[in-house]
């Protein structure tokens, strides 16, 4: 029984580890044609769901990073779906003629150089990534 | 085609390597590019195995055993600007009769998005209706080898796939209330010669010349403030016109609909690692007048009604499992809705194996009870049970999908 404590201890203190690594580790950024310095959560949800494609005045599409433990945990938490909800979502809109597959790179750096040169690209990158040609948004 | 169709199974297997090699070899190089602008394609294909103990149903000789449950797809899009896009699909399918490899442009439009709120699309455009009707060939989306077949009929795919026109479509936000996704659409839909009902015309001894008409159709979607819980509503006025002979004194056969609408309302849930599907759909057909050309005036008229509910569980990253529970009847006044000819229920459980992220292979048990009789039309036709059609039909599937 004490063990049982124990690992349910463990469990939910990695949980909260998680989140609070998570939460200070990610930073979301965007072309300098997006204007907007901030974001609600319901706006960025809306933009990774292909439903809102506008910040403000400028036009906007959302850019992925390939499946990674960085990639579940923005979709679990800004998205409401994990990466293969996500992508079970993405092929119901491309294959009904819908929407596009939004563009998935593979590193930080990547998504950083695409960004920095795509007008109204937006992505999220982890918190140590050096920005160079991006402006970072926070949400609300 | 007689070839094909004869060697059903080799001609599936060759499509779908064939397919697979064709988008294995695009997506590896990426994305192509013209003139700048970067082209998508992607594709799928599934390939199914097919068994039941009593009745042969749509239109496969599934109490022997059959592979002829296959079909594919391939597409191609791209951004023209921030915004307008431009693509196609082309589609094929060979279940039992039904497609008999009859490529067809699935959809192909321009769309143009001018706020969130507000978007155009022109072309050839899939209709939205229900939960799945524009991702019902998408099998590779769901934990089901076979959708519902109250809702959403493998033979009668083409009365509500597609439609020649336009939709208006947008996402409207409520604030705290969450958001609403709307479309409205119109045009002609396509006359389907390789479909249900001009199968089921057959075995009654007319050749079917044309079979279409035009649709108006509405559909919202409510996001609602409830995580994860998206309830909706559909409504769809079809005209159905049908043209044919009569075999046996070659005289002209001619249906024409006076009133067909459609309403449907949906629900989906997830918590967990669980989710929750429903559907219900009444569809009123109000006088038919048959005959026109060959001197009749016959009517008839029929209040179709059906529904379902699903619930799927994702055990692990390569499993899932699923049951689903769909009701049908094919015209609601007549009773005993008891009788095998006056209903058709379904059990099904499914599991679903996800092998790779593009491919993923599922088991299927259907214990369905009732056939709507061999004049509905609805899964079960007489040219295919010449014998008769027994009340209760077990079946199996094992399909095999990929997509990329």
């Amino acid at each position: 029984m004490k063990i049982r404590s124990a690992l349910h201890i463990l469990t939910l203190a990695g949980i909260a580890h998680a989140s609070a690594l998570f939460a200070g580790d990610v930073k979301i950024i965007a072309n300098p044609s997006v204007s907007e310095q901030s974001i609600s959560s319901e706006d960025l949800k809306s933009i990774f769901l292909q439903t809102k494609n506008s910040l403000g005045s400028a036009h906007v599409l959302p850019v992925l990073h390939k499946a990674g433990p960085l990639e579940e945990a923005f979709c679990t938490k800004y998205v409401g779906k994990n990466d293969g909800a996500l992508q079970t979502y993405y092929r119901s809109l491309v294959f009904t003629g819908r929407a596009m597959m939004p563009k998935a790179l593979d590193t930080d750096e990547e998504i950083v150089e695409y960004v920095a040169k795509t007008k109204g690209a937006i992505g999220f990158v982890s918190s140590t990534t050096k920005l160079e040609g991006v402006i970072t948004i926070t949400v609300k | 085609m007689n070839f094909l169709k004869h060697s059903g199974t080799a001609g599936a297997l060759l499509l779908t390597a064939a397919t697979a090699f064709l988008s294995q070899s695009l997506h590896a190089q990426g994305a192509a590019k013209i003139d700048g602008k970067e082209i998508q394609i992607h594709s799928f294909a599934s390939q199914g195995f097919v068994y039941s103990d009593n009745n042969n149903f749509l239109t496969m000789n599934t109490s022997g055993g059959t592979f002829a449950f296959t079909d594919a797809g391939i597409n191609a899009q791209t951004q023209v600007t921030g915004k307008l896009r431009v693509g196609g699909q082309l589609y094929l399918r060979n279940v039992g009769e039904l497609g008999n490899w009859h490529p067809e442009g699935d959809w192909f439009l321009a769309d143009y998005r001018v706020k969130d709120w507000l978007g155009f699309r022109g072309g050839k455009v899939k209709s939205a209706l229900g939960l799945w009707n524009d991702t019902q060939d998408l099998t590779f989306l769901y934990n089901w080898a076979l959708l519902p077949q109250s809702v959403y009929p493998l033979d009668l795919r083409a009365n509500t796939i597609s439609h020649l026109g336009g939709d208006i479509y947008g996402t409207v936000p409520l604030k705290k209330a969450g958001s609403v996704a709307y479309t409205i659409y119109g045009g002609q839909r396509p006359s389907d010669l390789q479909g249900g009902i001009v199968y089921g015309l057959l075995g009654s001894g007319i050749t079917v010349n044309s079979y279409g008409g035009t649709v108006i159709g509405e559909d919202a979607k409510w996001t609602t403030p409830v995580k994860n819980l998206m309830v909706g509503a559909s409504f769809v006025d079809l005209d159905v016109t049908t043209e044919g002979t009569r075999i046996s004194n070659n005289k002209p056969y001619d249906v024409y609909t006076n009133k067909d609408h459609t309403e449907a309302a949906y629900a989906e849930y997830s918590i967990w690692k669980l989710t929750f599907d429903g559907e219900g759909r009444r569809e009123i057909q109000d006088v038919y007048k048959v005959g026109l050309k060959s001197g009749g005036n016959g009517t008839a008229a029929a209040d179709l009604r059906g529904g379902f509910l699903s619930a799927t569980a994702r055990v692990n990253k390569w499993l899932q499992v699923g049951t689903y529970h769909s009701r049908y009847y094919p015209n609601w006044p007549v009773t005993p809705r008891g009788l095998p000819i006056n209903h058709l229920f379904d059990q099904t459980f499914s599991a679903r194996v996800d092998i790779k992220s593009y491919l993923d292979f599922k088991a299927e048990g259907h214990f369905m009870n009732g056939t709507t009789g061999p004049n509905s039309y609805h899964g079960f036709y007489a040219l295919d049970n010449p014998a008769g059609e027994q009340p209760t039909t077990k079946l199996v599937i094992l399909k095999l999908s990929y997509h990329l």
